[in-house]
């Protein structure tokens, strides 16, 4: 009961850290600090898909490596790019 | 004497072992294409933030939360099967999750259309080149999700998932969460970063 009640927790705070991105374009906020604060939000996003909706909580080391490491090497990789630029 | 340490097995991936290596590949895929996207953009910073001014910004976070609720009715669509063995449950909310994909088509088209209808195409510029690769890539992989969603809600709904036997309903919902996981990724990248 308790994993069934995270799950529509974790969706109600996809949807507002969705909202959140929004409002940060919507605004017209632009620089790196908002750029990390974008990815990181993207970030939160992807591990809460990745361990609670795909269920990979608890599978074996390597395929958690894999998606997390597929993930983390995205946002760290995208974030240098406008690091160089802004 | 009894001492023995109790360690817990590793949970094994949710769904077939294959549908995993497809979704490995096109995690694959789409990661060189948003590190292309944000490497290319170095060189063109200036052109990349003036035409990005001109995306649906609203439509984009509205197609964010469509796909994430689509997500959700798949988690559900899992747990009914998984936990209670109901297959009419777990295809009515695999049918509510396909009916998300529709809205996220039916927006993306409307978006699509307004580009088009101004003249815009993939050799405009860069960024569109970017901006309309990347989101027809993810927009067809939509419509393939939705064709596997389909097939598992219509056999799910004949009985042919149970709570003993569902690895094809946690094979086709895997998949939908890569689509949800890929697009969680590209809108802020493509739409709000600047």
């Amino acid at each position: 009961m308790r994993s069934y009640f995270n799950i529509h927790t974790i969706w109600i705070a996809l949807i507002l850290l969705t909202l959140s991105t929004y409002a940060m374009g919507a605004l017209g906020f632009s620089g790196l600090p908002i750029v990390i604060v974008l990815l990181l939000t993207a970030a939160i996003k992807g591990v809460l898909i990745i361990s609670e909706f795909m269920e990979l909580r608890g599978v074996s080391l390597l395929w958690r490596v894999i998606m997390y490491g597929w993930l983390w090497t995205v946002i760290i990789v995208i974030a240098i790019t406008y690091a160089i630029t802004i | 004497m009894n001492t023995a340490i109790i360690e817990q097995e590793p949970k094994l991936l949710p769904g077939d072992l294959a549908i995993w290596f497809f979704i490995f590949m096109e995690l694959l895929v789409f990661g060189i294409a948003f590190i292309s996207y944000a490497v290319v953009r170095v060189q063109n910073e200036d052109m990349f933030n003036q035409f990005q001014l001109t995306l649906n910004t609203e439509l984009g976070a509205i197609n964010t939360i469509v796909l994430i609720t689509s997500s959700y009715f798949v988690v559900r669509a899992v747990h009914t099967i998984k936990n209670h063995g109901d297959y009419i449950g777990c295809s009515h909310w695999l049918y509510a999750a396909i009916a998300g994909g529709g809205v996220f088509l039916v927006l993306k088209s409307f978006e699509y259309y307004d580009k088009f209808s101004a003249g815009i195409s993939l050799s405009t510029n860069t960024f569109y080149m970017f901006y309309l690769s990347l989101t027809m890539f993810h927009f067809l992989h939509v419509i393939l999700g939705m064709i596997i969603l389909l097939a598992i809600a219509i056999k799910a709904q004949r009985g042919g998932y149970s709570a003993s036997n569902h690895i094809g309903v946690e094979s086709g919902a895997s998949y939908w969460h890569m689509v949800d996981l890929v697009w969680i990724i590209l809108f802020p990248l493509v739409y709000v970063m600047r």
